[in-house]
Formats: structure tokens, sequence, C-alpha cells
């Protein structure tokens, strides 16, 4: 400040320089803090994880669990129960990635259980579950994701219906409330298609004989000749007579999609608000020309060029998420839930158009100025975008 | 290597005005955000049929159609004001003491010179001439002050900034307690100093009156779409006129050369080279952090020296499944006390126990598209030092947050007694989420305490390094009308040294 200074003129002024002065010889320049932000930040939610496979257990015959540790034995990020990490992978020269659920319990820190189910035709899968050794290293994103048990207002009364796989989240959601013996009461309502490919069958059964607060439903939907135990679709009846008293309850869905739209319809149907079902986001849709709003005259399996500003072009369908895409061709966008939620995987579409599913959590913004979630973003002809 | 003219660290706000007036301007920019969107605090989420509001309460500055004000100027600049909606509301806010006070001052000087007169009518004369100082105050800050200053005359502040001698460094506790005696009327005054995390006390009675004025005058208003509708409004501008914006990448470090900014190398190892930085990360990680030299300048060093850590926030954002009259809201902005003392508020800031005071702000309320029909956004809020959240361990943070949750619903309850009931989405922030995604020392979201000591007629611009210039709540006011304009006025500053260096090389 120069030694003339008309502001001394105002009232208060020369006190608050005075303070200025003490604070500044009281004060630090921050400089101990360096980093600080960064490490504070990383210890919740890292961009990327280094992990390594430790074991895989065999659970069943299409299904293993990856045990997931990090690669320098450390502890990893905390996680809540029914959230996911997006696994990186590179196969055959394709990098891309997949969100699974961790299916361990979040009360240990050491280890992440990653339960795989082959997939028809699935190209992550297949790799994970024949290529994929115990010591190999493997990228992911931190955990994340909504689908968990909320405190706030989920209460102690859960209910989870499960269709195959869908019963990974749930068994961590289980794992939780017995390892920290919550007050909650956990209601499994468990559908698979063969007996003989119920994951986690025994470890369910054998937790339901030992608690109380944990009552499991088994139902198969394609039972063998003579098979004596419950089978059959899930019905109104059915859940009537396992549920009783509704209210209160809070209501968990994973499955396969048709699956999650059944038992939406089903527990709406009992009079359940829509605001007490909390349901699992479930990658791109295989079908989105048989949503509302796809145009007349485009196919799935039509051509499409797509162009990436100032990178290149390529040909592709229709019926391919433009994510997938991308990746196919060798171009990367960030991204992790790849069902439309996280948005990571934002772009901008420069011109052209692309169909939106439902599946698009888009911002009002987005759609304003032709911003697309590229994980489930269908392009109906030739597009360009910009990564 | 690619060249670009200026390269502007961070889009926020500063940051976004900054890059859209440097490319308008001719300068050709590069914009790099950490993350995947542009805004900083001002972006949205969306979960399940809801989009929330991040950050923006009520934005000030921008006048009605037929008074407008300066950012109705500053976004048509930046040609943006065509791109983005607005909506008005009514009120400034609604104070709530339970059984002590329950007041909501409408969104007009004369609306509130009459309400408080009637509410106090020994202090009658009093008002008038409070309000009459809050304009004089306000207009002497937009119009004579700066002027006065540069001139360093003590004449010229006689003539031209009378109030400004009279109160300019005065905090709003003292000339409350000049104007009046009644207690709860100086609680109703004083109420926006929850906006700004400091007490009427430590508040330079100038910010008080400038957003009691300037809400009365200007208006509070809502954007469409959230204020992340202008976030991406504003990129759309900068690209519209030829910048370039890279998402998902966060530079490593900002490079000098002989002292003298000369480029920036990208997370991943790519550098880019500039004659310009602008920076709208906080001063604290450009220079301790982001600067290629192992300590900043000295006068930088003792600027941070004299500044102190700002306030968090701690964020409840609640997708309800009720109208906002199921859920008995009268007014889009409510502030709720548990004690009119606003010291202890202030107090409990630094810690976990329950909060003293908070805010709840419905969006739907005057503008019926921020929900679905029939359900309502709502945010809730209290302001928290960041400090207390730095030493829960990674393992009990998320027990942590949603214990902290509980008691800053409980304190909405007292007066939203049905907040809980019609729960469909609820997401809660913390200060660390602040940290993660402001990338802001103590989470904060103002930058440094505004206290009198922060003011900026106390400083000098940080420009101890050529080329580097700092955009954004930490060398500003915090909130949204000044640090749009912050980052417009580094735009023009840096626009003049380029054309400089222009002429030099010609």
């Amino acid at each position: 400040m120069s030694e003339h200074n008309a502001l001394n003129l105002i009232a208060g002024y020369s006190q608050a320089l005075a303070g200025k002065h003490e604070l500044e010889r009281s004060g630090s320049d921050f400089y101990e803090v360096r980093g600080e932000v960064g490490s504070m930040v990383v210890q919740l939610h890292p961009k990327r994880l280094s992990l390594e496979v430790a074991e895989i257990i065999e659970e069943t015959p299409t299904t293993k669990t990856l045990r997931l540790v990090a690669a320098d034995r450390s502890a990893l990020p905390p996680f809540q129960a029914g959230q996911y990490i997006n696994l990186f992978v590179e196969i055959d020269g394709v990098k891309t990635a997949r969100p699974y659920a961790i299916s361990s319990s979040p009360t240990q820190c050491f280890f992440y259980d990653l339960t795989v189910k082959r997939a028809r035709g699935g190209f992550v899968s297949g790799h994970l579950l024949d290529r994929v050794e115990v010591g190999q290293r493997l990228q992911s994103s931190g955990p994340m994701g909504t689908f968990h048990h909320n405190p706030l207002f989920h209460g102690d009364d859960l209910v989870f219906l499960a269709g195959g796989s869908g019963s990974a989240p749930a068994r961590s959601l289980l794992l939780d409330i017995l390892d920290r013996e919550l007050p909650r009461r956990f209601h499994l309502i468990y559908v698979n298609s063969h007996v003989d490919d119920v994951i986690f069958a025994e470890k369910f059964r054998a937790l339901a004989s030992r608690h109380s607060n944990f009552r499991l439903a088994e139902l198969i939907t394609r039972p063998p000749e003579g098979y004596s135990g419950r089978s059959g679709r899930l019905t109104r009846e059915l859940l009537q007579q396992e549920l009783g008293e509704l209210d209160g309850k809070m209501f968990y869905i994973c499955g396969p999609t048709p699956f999650n739209d059944s038992c939406v319809e089903l527990l709406t149907a009992l009079g359940v608000p829509r605001r007490r079902i909390r349901v699992e986001a479930n990658g791109a849709p295989k079908a989105p020309d048989q949503q509302r709003g796809w145009p007349v005259g485009v196919a799935l399996d039509d051509e499409v060029q797509i162009t990436v500003r100032g990178r290149g072009s390529f040909r592709s369908k229709v019926g391919e998420p433009l994510l997938n895409a991308l990746e196919r061709h060798g171009y990367f966008a960030e991204n992790a839930c790849r069902s439309g939620e996280c948005s990571l995987c934002r772009v901008k579409l420069v011109s052209g158009s692309v169909f939106n599913p439902q599946e698009a959590h888009l911002r009002k913004s987005d759609r304003d100025f032709n911003w697309i979630y590229s994980c489930v973003a269908f392009p109906l002809g030739d597009i360009e975008i910009q990564l | 290597m690619r060249h670009f003219d200026t390269v502007v660290i961070g889009a926020g706000n500063a940051g976004l005005t900054a890059a859209t007036a440097l490319q308008r301007g001719g300068s050709k920019t590069l914009l790099l955000e950490r993350h995947n969107i542009p805004g900083g605090c001002a972006t949205s989420f969306v979960r399940g049929d809801f989009e929330f509001e991040v950050a923006l309460h009520q934005l000030s500055g921008l006048g009605t159609k037929d008074k407008p004000f300066v950012m109705r100027q500053l976004f048509d600049k930046l040609g943006v004001m065509d791109k983005v909606g607005f909506v008005q509301e009514h009120d400034l806010y609604r104070l709530v003491v339970p059984g002590e006070l329950d007041v909501t001052l409408p969104a007009s000087l004369s609306g509130i010179k009459s309400l408080l007169q009637g509410m106090f009518p020994a202090e009658s004369e009093a008002i008038e001439r409070f309000l009459l100082v809050c304009e004089k105050i306000s207009m002497e800050g937009f119009m004579t002050l700066p002027k006065a200053r540069r001139a360093n005359s003590e004449e010229l502040l006689k003539a031209t900034c009378p109030y400004h001698v009279q109160y300019g460094f005065r905090s709003a506790r003292e000339v409350l307690d000049e104007f009046f005696s009644d207690s709860k009327l100086k609680n109703v005054l004083a109420t926006y100093w929850l906006y700004l995390g400091v007490p009427p006390r430590m508040l330079p009675f100038p910010d008080l009156a400038v957003m009691l004025y300037a809400y009365a005058v200007f208006k509070p208003w809502h954007i469409k779409g959230g204020s992340q509708a202008m976030s991406t409004a504003l990129v759309e501008s900068f690209l519209e006129a030829g910048g370039e914006v890279r998402f998902n990448c966060g530079v490593e470090k900002i490079l000098t050369d002989s002292g003298q900014v000369c480029g920036v190398r990208l997370e991943g190892g790519e550098q880019v080279t500039c004659d310009a930085v602008v920076s709208n990360a906080s001063p604290l990680i450009t220079f301790n952090e982001l600067l290629d030299q192992e300590r900043p300048p000295l006068a930088i060093q003792q600027d941070f020296k004299s500044r102190r850590m700002g306030t968090s926030a701690f964020v409840i954002y609640l997708g309800l499944d009720c109208t906002p009259q199921e859920l008995g809201v009268t007014a889009a902005s409510s502030f709720i006390y548990e004690t009119l003392d606003e010291e202890q508020i202030h107090d409990r800031m630094g810690t976990l126990q329950p909060p003293l005071g908070g805010m709840l702000t419905c969006y739907n309320y005057e503008e019926p598209g921020a929900a679905p029909a029939g359900k309502s956004q709502v945010m809730l809020v209290c302001l928290q030092y960041g400090d207390v959240w730095k030493s829960v361990a990674p393992k009990d943070y998320a027990r942590t947050k949603y214990e902290f949750a509980e008691k800053l619903i409980g304190l909405i309850e007292r007066v939203y007694p049905k907040v809980r009931q019609y729960i469909e989405e609820v997401e809660v922030a913390t200060p660390l989420t602040m940290m993660r995604y402001l990338n802001a020392p103590g989470g904060a979201i103002y930058g440094f305490q505004q206290s009198a000591q922060d003011s900026a007629l106390l400083r000098e611009r940080l420009d101890g390094v050529p080329g580097l210039y700092m955009a954004g709540s930490w060398t500003s006011m915090g909130g949204f009308q000044p640090t749009y304009m912050a980052g417009e006025s580094t735009a023009r500053a840096v626009l003049k040294q380029l054309k400089v260096k222009e002429v030099e090389h010609v």
C-alpha cells in the first residue's frame, strides 16, 4: 500500500488494516496443507484403483467370484453395500469396461468380491471367467452408485427381489446387516431359472437358518422334473403371501431388465409407492427400438457413419450403444455406470441425431445443448461427435 | 506442441466467464476442466425423476426487464442471454426462529419497509434511514467508490462516497446496534449473514447492505434448468466463438520460463504452450501445487498469511413426493434458527454438533419446472467449516455423514415437520464432497473467510507471476454474481495485456 492512502478516511479502515497485519503475523502461507485436498479425496473417491486378483471362487457352472485386493495390499476405499466398481479391461486390443456390484461385506476393507455370471454373447464376462487368473492386475473406478441402503429414509424393513446374479449386491447388503448386527430385517426373494445355477444358494440358506432377521424365499422358474421347491413365475399372490404388511418396507430390485420391470409392475399393483422401490441400473437397453419415441423406419441393423471431430470416423450399427462402438474403434471416453446414470461418458453431439432411451438420465441443459450420454446413446443416422 | 493465447484452468463460474470473454475477445483459448461437466458449484445432478440444483439459491444482480442490472448486460455480452431462461422470486426469505419469530421479507424495498414498520412501529424512522443507508452504500460501491479508490483522493471520497466514509469498514453488528434497539429486528435484517457464513460481528456492513438492497431492488432469480443451464450455455457460447474445451482433463503443472508463464502440462503428460493462464482453481492450489516454482513470490505468501480458511457447507438434496404446499412452503427460501444468537450459530459451524441455523430452498415453489408434477425439489443447507471432517476416518465417513444429516433434518423439521415422510430421492454432500468437486482446500465454497480483513480494498491483485491470472471466489467475494463478474473482468485484464504484447511484437 502506498504511504498516502485516501481510504484511511473510511470508518474502520485503519482497524481492518491493522487486523490484517495481525493475521499476517500469526498466519501461515498454507504451504503445510499442500496436497491435502488430493490425498483426502483419494481415500474416498479415487479416479482409478489398481487391483490384483487374489482368489477366484467357483460359484456355479456359469459364475465365479473374483476376489480383488489393492495391488499394494493397502486398505481399499470404503463402499456402501450395493455399490459397484467399474472394471477396466483390454480384450484383444479393445479397451472397455463393465460395472460390477460388489458382493462382499463393506465391513472389511481389504478386498472387493465381484461376482461375474456368464452373459449370453457377453464380451467382457467371458473374458473375466475364462482368461483372468489369480495374480492378474486390473484397473477400476472407485466404488460408486446410488443403489444402496440409505438410512435417512429406507427404514429397517428391507425386501430385496433378486433375479440371478442380481443377488450380488443383495449379499453385500445382507452381510452388512449381519456383520454389524444392525436392527434391520432383510427379506430376500430370490428368483432363478435353474436349480443348478443358484449363486450363493448354500451360503444364503445357512445364514437364513442362523439369523432370525434374514428371511430367504427361493423361486425356480424352470424347475426340473419332480422339483419339490417353489417354482413358476413371481406373482402378485406369491408376493402378498411372502410379504404381508407392505407399509414401511423398502424394496430393492436387481436382475435382468424384464425381471426388474415386472417386479416394479407387481409392487405397484400391490399399492407400493414408487418412492419405496429402488431399481438397480442395468446397462444400455437391448431393445431401444421398443421404447416410446423410437423413429419409424430406423432399424437396429442399419449402418451409420460415426465421425469423431478432428480424429477420424468409422462405420457402426444403429443398435450398438455409441460408447461401445467408440471403444471398439480405439476411442476412449471416461465412463463408470454404463447405464445412463453417472454421466461420466457425456459427449457433445455436433451433428446428426441419436436416440436417448429412458435409461438416459440427461440434464435439461444436456438436452437443450446436445450433450449425450454415450453409453446409452443410439445413433439414428450419420453423426459427428466431439470427444 | 499446440499453442493457445490463453489457457483457462477450471470451468467454474469465473473460469467459464473468463474463457467465454477471452475467446469472444479474440484470444485463442483452451478451457480445461477436471470433471466431466462444466460449472464447478454451478452444476446439477440427476437422481430418478429429479435434476438437483447443486449450489445456486438466488441469483442476484440481474434486475428486471424494465430495470436491468449488471448481470443482464454481462450475460448479453457473453452471448448467453438468449440461451437461458430466468424465473423471478417474489420474496427475499422467510426467517423462522420457532416460538420467537416468523417473518417473510418480500423482494421489494417498499414492501420490506412497510412490513417491518408495521412489526416494529417504535423503530419506524430508523428502518427508513437504515434502508436508505443500504441503498447509498450499494450505489457508492457500484459507481463512485472504485473511481475514488483509483484516484486515491480524499476529496473525491468525501464528495462521492460519504456513506462509505461513515460506515465502510464497520461491522454489520455495530451498525445494526447503532440503528435499532429491538434485537429481533436486527435478526431479521442480518439474516443473509447465513448465506455468507460470517456472523454479523465479523461481517463488513457493506456486504450485508448490498445483499439486502440488491436482492430487494434487482430481485432474486432462479435459472430454468438450474445453474447448470448457465454453465452449459457459457460453454456453448465459448464453442460457438471457436474455443476449445476438454473435460476429464486436470492440469498437473503451470509451466514458467524465466518466471513468465509459458504453458501447462496436462494430466497424462501432454503439454501445451500459451501466453497467459487464468486459474479458476484456488490460489492455494495454483501457487502452492500447480506452479512449477518451489515457492510462490513473497507477496503472495504474505497475502496467504493474512487469510483464514472460509466456510464449507453441508447440503442435503431432497426429491419429495409431495407439492410445496403439502410440505408447508410459503417462500422459496427459508432460514431456520434454533436461537436468536448468531454467534452461537456460527460457533456450531466448526463442529459436528447439531446445527443451530440452517436453510431450506424449495426450487419449484416459484418455478414449477424444477420438479416433476406433484413433487418437490428441496435443498437443506447448513454452512460448516471443513476442518472437523478431516479427522473422520474413511471407514466412518458414510455413518458420520448420515448422522449429521439427521441433525440437520431435525432442525428443518422444527418448521417443516413433514420433510421426512415424502422422501423419494436424497443425496448428501459434506465439506469433503465440496473438496472433491471444487478442488478447494477446506472444502471452502466461497474461498477465504470473508471478514473485513479479506476485503479487496485492503489487497492488491495476486500478480506476482507474469502471465498468471487468478479468477474466482478466493480473490473476490464468493457467490454467483461476484464470481461470474470476476472471470469477465480478469478476461479484460488478460486481453489488455495480450494486446500490449502483440504491439511489442509488431
